[in-house]
């Protein structure tokens, strides 16, 4: 029972640091490869977000992540992966919350309606009412 | 990701060793680590959300990659370009928590709004039912010449209708209930007299096993439930014009009580006494003094589609 638990908390951290050291690394001295599989995370959640008319709702979002999915080829091009990586990321993450605020916008919208025909309904029903001899 | 393993690992014994070469590792590359900028609003924001009885516990899977992201940002980075990415990150991150549980709130919300649409629109349908009665009372309050139009406008219809449909049935159909009735068509409409032998001399009240002709009238008002009838009593001259006035009043109302109590509506019933003023006959005979007296039933003419003046 010890001896696993001796193990496990030894691993971990020697992984850690190993890991983090290439990383690390990594980042001072030699370039990484394309991030392709963060920049096609980001194209789909644009595609989402497009298909959920954010255009229409979160334009200011969508804008953002097209943006940022720009400055993420750029980098490639560039070769900066890091940058690139950030940029892609950033552009998934923007295109999601354009999707988040497009839900929430036509959620309310849908609520706004059915509160105006309710209204709607009762002031009808006072005019009728009111008229009433 | 390392930094997480990194922080994860400070509780071993090892992990002294592991810092030593992170510090090292990160030393190689940049300056000593510094707070990163905007974490604490970052967090801020996480916190109100949270904290926000309508929204917190909404979208749970968002909020705890929110607080995973807020975390990330606030661990001391000396890379003030990464540090930037990471607060903008979690300050993402709790936008779109926000806008999940926003989405989930109004989602919830919408059962109470579909349900209080729907009273409005059982009130509103009470009320134009309501509102339709008080036209009809309306209509019924409208002046006796707006009656007349009214009357006039139904049986345009009935006539129209009557036209549509089988005019020729119905009418030969008021033809036969007209002539058990035997009663007869004139401009005021059919008018069906009833002998003194209804009555016994003086008195008002009727005799029994009179009502034969009677119950032919009320046969008739059920299976013509739109005409109304006017009930008229009339006597001879003999005895003083007051008595024969009342009498002729009394006898008008016996008729309208029977009718009525034969469950004809008395609404549909008018009764009034003309008393000696109009003879049919002279009063110098006995045969037309029995004539003299009487009781007219006029029934009304709801239905120009049949004039009177088709029937016999």
């Amino acid at each position: 029972m010890n001896s696993i638990l001796q193990a496990r908390e030894g691993s971990l951290p020697r992984a850690a640091v190993v890991l983090g050291s290439v990383l690390l690394l990594g980042a001072c001295a030699s370039t990484p490869p394309a991030p392709t599989a963060s920049l096609q995370a980001a194209q789909r959640a644009i595609a989402t977000a497009e298909g959920a008319e954010a255009g229409r709702y979160a334009p200011g979002e969508l804008a953002e992540a097209r943006t940022g999915l720009a400055s993420a080829d750029r980098a490639v091009s560039e070769q900066r992966m890091m940058m690139a990586a950030q940029f892609a990321e950033e552009s998934r993450v923007e295109a999601e919350l354009a999707s988040a605020r497009t839900a929430a916008v036509k959620a309310r919208d849908v609520n706004d309606e059915m509160t105006h025909s309710t209204s709607t309904l009762i002031e009808e029903m006072q005019r009728s009412s009111g008229v009433k001899p | 990701m390392n930094t997480a393993n990194l922080s994860g690992a400070l509780n071993s014994g090892s992990a002294l060793i592991a810092t030593a070469v992170a510090a090292i590792l990160l030393a190689s590359c940049a300056t000593a680590p510094s707070k990163p900028d905007g974490a604490a609003e970052a967090r801020t924001k996480l916190t109100q959300l949270q904290s926000d009885p309508n929204l917190a516990n909404r979208a749970p899977l968002a909020f705890k990659e929110a607080d995973t992201a807020v975390r990330t940002a606030e661990q001391p980075q000396a890379d003030k370009d990464l540090a930037a990415y990471r607060v903008y990150l979690a300050d993402r991150k709790v936008e779109i928590a926000r806008a999940q549980a926003q989405t989930s709130l109004a989602e919830d919300q919408r059962s109470v709004l579909s349900a209080q649409r729907e009273r409005a629109r059982l009130d509103a349908r009470t009320r134009e039912v309501d509102a339709a009665k008080d036209q009809v009372v309306t209509a019924r309050a409208e002046s006796a010449e707006q009656k007349v139009v009214a009357e006039q406008a139904r049986g345009a219809a009935d006539a129209a209708r009557l036209a549509a449909a089988s005019s020729e049935q119905q009418a030969a159909e008021l033809q036969r209930q007209v002539d058990t009735l035997q009663a007869k068509p004139t401009d005021r409409g059919l008018v069906l007299t009833l002998g003194d032998v209804l009555f016994t001399t003086g008195r008002a009240d009727l005799k029994t096993g009179a009502s034969g002709n009677l119950n032919r009238l009320v046969a008739f008002l059920d299976k013509y439930p739109d005409r109304t009838v006017a009930i008229e009593g009339y006597t001879d001259s003999v005895g003083s014009e007051e008595y024969n006035q009342g009498l002729s009043e009394r006898r008008a109302d016996s008729v309208k009580s029977y009718l009525a109590g034969q469950g004809i509506d008395a609404i549909r019933i008018s009764a009034s006494g003309k008393g000696e003023s109009d003879p049919v006959s002279g009063n110098d005979s006995a045969a037309g003094r029995q004539q003299n007296r009487r009781v007219e039933v006029i029934i009304s003419n709801p239905a120009p589609g049949i004039p009177a003046a088709s029937l016999r």
